[in-house]
C-alpha cells in the first residue's frame, strides 16, 4: 500500500511535469529565460552554449558564457540535444526531481526532525509522513518552474538532500561524498560541512564505541576534501585548461562579475558600489554568509538537521546568485518541522509577502525591461520584498525551535506567554 | 507620599477606560473594526478617483525631452505639395469601384484590392523608396482575416540605419471608414519627405489593409516575432523610435484633430509624444486637439471627469484603439491623428502637422523616456501621474487585504474563546484577558490549553479553504478557454471575410454561438455556488466548520487583493474596475445559524445571492452592451479576436481573477441556506 502510494505521487508528479511540458511547448524555454528561475551559474541556456563548445572540441570556457562545472558536460552529450528533443530533457530533469523527492522521504521517515541524540520535541506526534512532504516538494510551484527551466541548481540539491539522508540513516561516508559533490558544483554547501559532521556524529555515538569527536570529524573532513579532489581530478581530464575553469567556474561565483538581476540582495549593491570598495564588500558579504554557520551550530546544538535547514533558508536568501530553486529546497525542507508550526507567528505574514513578491515580481520586471516603464528599482524592491518575507518565515520557525528547546528545558513554565526581545 | 492611585487626568482616565474595554470585549477589533477600514478604504479610493480632475491634483502637461523641440521648426508642406496629392488621389480613385445602387456597392466599401497596392508600390518606388509587401493571415472564432501590408523605406541620408520612424496609413480606419485622403497624404508625405537631406532616422510607411490586423502583423514580423500564418519582412530598418498614424476618412475640410493614444492592455506611449503632438497641432498649426471623443471639452470639472473615465473605460478594456495600439506591446510609442468636423483646414495641414511630429521625433537622441509612461489625461493640456492616482485603486485592492488578515485573525481569537472555557479550570482567568493581544491570538493556543501534553494544540484546518479556493481559481480556466475558442461559424464553412469587421454586426443574428455561451453562463453561475454549498454540506465527512467559513473567504479575499494590487501597477484602470466589481464580496459571509433566525437566514441570503447575480461577470458583459447598444456576439468576437491576435489579456483578469473570487462570495452565501 505504501509502495502503492509512492508511486502514485511520483507518477503523478511526473506525469504532471512532462504535461506542461508537452501541452506547453514554449514553456520551458520561457521559463529558462527567467531571471527568477535561471543565473549565470545554473542557466541551462548556458549550459547549452558550453555543451555545443565542448562537443567542437573548444574549451567550454572559451567565451565567457558557461560558468558551470565540467562534469554536466559529458552528462549532457550523452542527452539528446533538447532543442531537437525537448521531452527526453524533461523527462531527465523530472527524473531527478523524483530521486530528490525520494531523499526527502528518507530524511522525513528517519524521524530525526523531531528526536535527535539530545532533543527530542514536544509536539512530536504532530508530523506529515514522508510521502507528503514528498508530494509538498514535487507539487510546489517553485519547484515545478525549476524543473521545467531545466535549472541546473537541481543537481546541487540533489547533492544537498543526499548528504542530509546518508546523514540521518547514519552513512556518513556517503554523507560525505554527496556533499562533496553538492560543493563541486556550486560553492557554498561546503558551509553545511560542520552542521552536517554533527548531525553524522550524532547517529554514530547512538551506536556502541563512538570514537571520539575530533578525530571523527578529522576524518570525515579528510573523506570530503578527497571527495571534491576526486571531483575537481576527473573535472581535469573533461577540459585542458585547469586555471581557466577553475577561475571561470568558482572565481565566477566568489567574485561574482555577473550582476544580472536575479532574486537577491547581491546585485544592485555591487551595481552600485564604487569598484575601489568592491573586493572589501565581497568579502563582508562572504563573511557575512558563512558567519551563520558558527552561531546556528553551536545555539541549536541538539538539533543539527535543523541547522541544516535553517542554514539552507539563510543561503536562499543572501547567497550570491539565488534562485527560486534555493527558496523551492528550503520549503521542502520546512514540512518537516510540522511540530513548529503551532509555534510560530507570523506565517500568513510571510506567505502573504512571498505571495505578494511572486506575483508583483515577474512584473515588474516586465515594467522595467520590456514595457520600459519603469525601471531597476522596481524589481529590487521587489526583491526586497522577496527577501522579507523569507526572512520572517526563517525568524518565525527559529524563534520556534527556540521555544520548543526552552520548554523542553523549563517544564514548569509550558504555556506561559513569551516576548521576544 | 501617601500610596494609593496615582493622579490620573480625566482624558487619561477615558482613554485607559476605552483600551480596557477594547481588551475585554477584543471582538468588536476582530469583527467590527476591519468591515469599517474596508468600507473607507472603498469610499477613499472612489472620492480619491473624484478628487483628481480638480486644479489642486492635476498637473499641466509639458514637454519633458528637450530634443523634441515641438513647432521651433517651418513645416514646409504646402503650395505645389497639393497638386501631388491630388493627382494621387485621383489616380487611387480610379481603382475604386465607383457608387453603384443598384448592387449595393459603395465607395466606402472599398477594400484593399492588390490593383490598388501595386498602385501604391509604383508610386512609392516612382519616389524613390524601397517598397516591399507582406501577406498575412490570422483565424479568430472560426473567422479568416486575411492581408497584404504595402510599406516602403526612406533610409536617412544622415544616419546609419540604427533607428526608425514609423508613419500608417491605414486603407481602412479604426471605425472601418475608407481612408483615402490619409494614404494618398501618406503617399504625397513620402515624395515630399524623400527629398529632404535632413533625416537622421529612417522613416518607414505603412499601408496596412486596415487598422487591427494589418499593424499588428507588420510589428510582429519586424522583431521577428510573427505567428507562422504571418510572412517575415523582406525588407528592415533600425530600431523604432515612435510612430504616427494618420486618418483622413472623409472628402470635406476638417475642424479638429483626434489623438487617440490607448495600446492594448492599457498600455500608454510616452506622454512627451502626445503632448508634442497638441502642441504641434494646437500651438504651431492653430488646429484644435481632442482626445477621447470630447469634442466640446469646456474644461469644467464635469467634462475632465469625463474624459478621464472613457479613457479609464478604454484602458481596462484594453482592447487596440487604432493602427497605433499594435506598436505599445514593443514599447514604441505611437498615436494616431484623426480628422473630425467640418471647418476650414485641409489636407495640407494635416500633412503640416505631421511632418513637425516627424521632425520633433527625428532630432531625438535617445528613445522616448523622459516622461510619464502611466498618466490619466482629462484634458489636452491636463493629466495626473501614476504617483497622484495609484493610491485609489490600491486602497480599492487594499481593502480586500485588510479583510483577509483580519479573518486571519479572527479565526484565532475564535479558536481562543473556543478552548478557553474547555480550558478554564486550571488556568486563571487573567490568562484569558491577556489572550486578546494580536500576536497572541494569532498564535496558538497551548497557554489557553495550559495543560503539559502539547495535545491541547489548535490549529487551523487548512486543507478545505486551500482546496476549495486554489481549485476555483483553475476552474476559472474553463470558461476562459471555452469563449477564447468558441467558433463563430454561419455556415459549416468557414467564412473567408475580407477584413470587414462591420459584417459581424449585420450576420450576428443568424446563429449565435457567444450569446448561447453567455446565457448559459449566467445559469452555471447561478447554479455553480449554491450546488458546490449543498455537496459540501450534504457530504457529511467534509462539512465545513464555522473556522473555514471565515477561512475560505479569507484566502479569496488574499488572492484577490494580491492580484488587484498588482494588476494596478500594469493597468490601472482595469484593476480599479474589478476591484469595484468585487467590493461586495468583502462585505458578504456565511449567516450564522445560530444568531440568525431560519426565516431571516433565508430570505437574506437569497435576496444577497440575487444581487450577487446581478454582479456576475457576465450578467455585467450583458448590462454594459445593453447600455452601449453594441451586440454581444460583437464585443466577445472582439475579444476573442484580441486575445488570438493582440495578445490582450483582460480575459485573464475577469476568469482568474474576478470570477473565482465572485464564485467564493456566492458560494460562502450560499452554505447560510444549508
Amino acid at each position: 500500500m505504501a509502495v502503492d502510494r509512492k508511486a502514485a505521487v511520483f507518477l503523478a508528479a511526473h506525469a504532471l511535469r512532462l504535461l506542461l511540458a508537452l501541452f506547453f511547448p514554449s514553456l520551458p524555454n520561457l521559463l529558462t529565460g527567467r531571471v527568477e528561475v535561471s543565473t549565470p551559474i545554473t542557466s541551462f541556456k548556458r549550459l547549452q552554449e558550453g555543451l555545443y563548445l565542448y562537443q567542437r572540441n573548444v574549451s567550454p570556457y572559451d567565451g565567457g558564457v558557461y560558468h558551470q562545472a565540467p562534469i554536466l558536460l559529458p552528462l549532457f552529450s550523452l542527452l539528446p540535444n533538447a532543442n531537437m528533443s525537448p521531452l527526453i530533457t524533461a523527462i531527465f530533469f523530472s527524473l531527478v526531481d523524483l530521486v530528490n523527492a525520494d531523499a526527502l522521504i528518507t530524511i522525513a521517515d528517519s524521524g530525526q526532525a523531531v528526536s535527535g541524540r539530545f532533543y527530542t520535541a514536544l509536539r512530536k506526534h504532530i508530523r506529515w509522513d514522508g510521502l507528503s512532504i514528498a508530494a509538498w516538494f514535487l507539487f510546489n510551484p517553485f519547484t515545478i518552474a525549476t524543473c521545467l527551466g531545466r535549472s541546473t541548481a537541481v543537481f546541487t540539491t540533489t547533492g544537498i538532500l543526499y548528504a542530509m539522508s546518508n546523514a540521518v540513516s547514519g552513512n556518513s561516508l556517503n554523507a560525505m561524498l554527496a556533499l562533496g559533490f553538492a560543493s563541486y558544483l556550486s560553492i557554498y554547501p561546503a558551509l553545511l560541512f560542520i552542521p552536517l559532521v554533527l548531525l553524522c556524529y550524532d547517529q554514530r555515538a547512538q551506536k556502541p564505541t563512538p570514537p571520539g569527536m575530533a578525530s571523527f570529524a578529522i576524518k570525515h573532513f579528510m573523506i570530503f576534501l578527497f571527495s571534491i579532489a576526486g571531483l575537481l581530478g576527473v573535472s581535469s581530464l573533461i577540459v585542458d585548461d585547469f586555471p581557466q575553469f577553475v577561475s571561470a567556474t568558482y572565481g565566477f561565483q566568489l567574485l561574482v562579475p555577473d550582476l544580472t538581476p536575479n532574486v537577491g540582495l547581491w546585485w544592485y549593491f555591487f551595481i552600485e558600489i564604487f569598484d575601489s570598495f568592491r573586493e572589501f564588500f565581497l568579502g563582508v558579504f562572504w563573511l557575512h554568509l558563512a558567519a551563520y554557520v558558527g552561531g546556528m551550530t553551536v545555539r541549536i546544538r541538539r538539533q543539527p538537521l535543523f541547522v541544516l535547514t535553517s542554514l539552507l533558508g539563510i543561503f536562499a536568501i543572501f547567497k550570491p546568485y539565488p534562485s527560486i530553486s534555493d527558496a523551492s529546497l528550503y520549503f521542502a525542507l520546512l514540512p518537516l518541522y510540522r511540530h513548529l508550526f503551532p509555534l510560530m507567528r507570523y506565517t500568513f505574514f510571510a506567505i502573504s509577502a512571498i505571495l505578494y513578491a511572486t506575483l508583483l515580481g515577474p512584473a515588474f520586471y516586465y515594467l522595467w525591461i520590456y514595457a520600459g516603464s519603469g525601471n531597476a528599482n522596481f524589481f529590487y524592491a521587489i526583491t526586497l520584498v522577496w527577501s522579507l518575507g523569507l526572512s520572517i518565515l526563517l525568524a518565525d520557525i527559529i524563534f520556534a525551535a527556540l521555544r520548543d528547546e526552552w520548554e523542553y528545558d523549563n517544564p514548569e513554565i509550558r504555556g506561559k506567554d513569551v516576548r521576544q526581545v | 507620599m501617601p500610596i494609593g492611585p496615582p493622579f490620573t487626568p480625566d482624558y487619561r482616565k477615558g482613554q485607559l477606560t476605552a483600551i480596557r474595554k477594547l481588551r475585554k470585549n477584543p471582538r468588536v477589533l476582530f469583527v467590527r473594526l476591519p468591515y469599517i477600514l474596508s468600507l473607507v478604504c472603498i469610499v477613499a479610493g472612489i472620492a480619491w478617483l473624484l478628487l483628481l480632475p480638480l486644479d489642486e491634483y492635476s498637473r499641466r502637461t509639458y514637454i519633458s525631452e528637450n530634443a523634441l523641440l515641438p513647432g521651433q521648426v517651418h513645416a514646409y508642406f504646402s503650395g505645389s505639395e497639393q497638386h501631388v496629392f491630388r493627382g494621387y488621389k485621383q489616380e487611387l480613385e480610379g481603382l475604386i469601384p465607383g457608387e453603384d445602387q443598384e448592387k449595393g456597392v459603395s465607395k466606402a466599401d472599398a477594400q484593399f484590392t492588390s490593383e490598388v497596392s501595386n498602385k501604391v508600390q509604383s508610386i512609392l518606388s516612382a519616389a524613390g523608396l524601397k517598397v516591399a509587401t507582406q501577406a498575412y493571415e490570422y483565424t479568430s472564432s472560426g473567422i479568416t482575416h486575411q492581408g497584404e501590408n504595402t510599406y516602403a523605406i526612406i533610409r536617412a541620408p544622415r544616419g546609419d540605419a540604427t533607428e526608425a520612424i514609423v508613419l500608417v496609413a491605414a486603407w481602412r480606419t479604426a471605425d472601418d471608414e475608407l481612408n483615402l485622403n490619409g494614404v494618398t497624404l501618406a503617399l504625397t508625405l513620402a515624395r515630399y519627405f524623400k527629398r529632404w537631406s535632413l533625416w537622421s532616422k529612417d522613416i518607414i510607411f505603412l499601408f496596412p489593409p486596415d487598422s487591427k490586423t494589418g499593424t499588428q502583423a507588420w510589428i510582429d514580423a519586424y522583431h521577428d516575432m510573427q505567428p507562422a500564418s504571418v510572412q517575415p519582412l523582406p525588407l528592415k530598418s533600425g530600431a523604432l523610435q515612435g510612430g504616427v498614424a494618420m486618418e483622413y476618412p472623409f472628402d470635406h475640410r476638417f475642424e479638429s484633430l483626434h489623438i487617440s493614444y490607448d495600446g492594448v492592455n492599457g498600455q500608454l506611449p510616452n506622454l512627451d509624444l502626445f503632448n508634442t503632438a497638441v502642441s504641434i497641432a494646437s500651438g504651431q498649426m492653430g488646429i484644435g486637439a481632442n482626445l477621447q471623443e470630447m469634442w466640446n471639452h469646456n474644461d469644467s470639472y464635469e467634462m475632465r471627469l469625463q474624459t478621464m473615465l472613457r479613457g479609464m473605460v478604454k484602458q481596462g478594456f484594453g482592447y487596440a484603439t487604432g493602427a497605433h495600439s499594435s506598436f505599445m506591446p514593443y514599447h514604441i510609442d505611437a498615436i494616431t491623428l484623426k480628422t473630425k468636423g467640418e471647418g476650414w483646414q485641409d489636407e495640407m495641414a494635416l500633412g503640416r502637422t505631421v511632418e513637425g511630429l516627424c521632425r520633433s521625433l527625428n532630432n531625438l537622441l535617445e528613445h522616448l523616456h523622459q516622461s510619464f509612461f502611466f498618466y490619466l489625461l482629462m484634458q489636452t493640456n491636463r493629466f495626473v501621474s501614476i504617483g497622484t492616482y495609484l493610491p485609489s485603486a490600491m486602497l480599492i485592492a487594499g481593502n480586500f487585504t485588510i479583510m483577509a488578515i483580519a479573518l486571519w485573525m479572527r479565526t484565532g481569537f475564535d479558536m481562543d474563546t473556543q478552548s478557553g472555557p474547555t480550558a478554564v479550570s486550571t488556568s486563571a482567568p487573567k490568562e484569558k484577558t491577556s489572550s486578546s493581544s494580536e500576536a497572541r491570538s494569532s498564535k496558538e493556543k497551548e497557554s489557553a490549553t495550559p495543560s503539559p501534553e502539547p495535545s491541547g494544540i489548535m490549529e487551523r484546518q487548512l486543507a478545505l479553504p486551500l482546496t476549495l479556493v486554489g481549485g476555483l481559481h483553475l476552474l476559472g480556466l474553463v470558461p476562459l478557454y471555452v469563449f477564447n475558442n468558441l467558433s463563430y461559424k454561419v455556415s459549416p464553412i468557414p467564412q473567408v471575410q475580407q477584413l470587414n469587421s462591420m459584417t459581424f454586426l449585420s450576420i450576428s443574428n443568424k446563429q449565435q454561438h457567444y450569446t448561447m455561451a453567455t446565457y448559459i453562463c449566467i445559469a452555471a453561475n447561478a447554479i455553480l455556488p449554491t450546488l458546490l454549498a449543498a455537496v459540501l454540506s450534504s457530504l457529511g465527512f467534509t462539512t465545513p466548520k464555522p473556522q473555514q467559513y471565515l477561512l475560505i473567504k479569507s484566502f479569496s479575499l488574499l488572492l484577490l487583493g494580491l492580484f488587484l494590487s498588482t494588476l494596478a501597477t500594469l493597468n490601472f484602470s482595469l484593476s480599479f474596475m474589478i476591484g469595484l466589481l468585487c467590493a461586495p464580496l468583502t462585505f458578504v459571509s456565511r449567516l450564522n445559524p445560530q444568531t440568525t433566525s431560519v426565516g431571516l437566514r433565508y430570505a437574506l441570503s437569497t435576496i444577497g445571492l440575487l444581487v450577487l447575480n446581478l454582479l456576475s461577470p457576465p450578467v455585467v458583459l450583458l448590462g454594459l452592451c445593453w447600455y452601449t447598444g453594441v451586440s454581444v456576439e460583437h464585443v466577445l468576437t472582439q475579444a476573442a479576436f484580441g486575445w488570438d491576435v493582440w495578445g490582450m489579456w483582460t480575459q485573464v483578469v475577469v476568469w482568474c481573477v474576478w470570477w473565482p473570487a465572485w464564485i467564493s462570495g456566492c458560494a460562502l452565501l450560499g452554505f447560510s441556506l444549508f
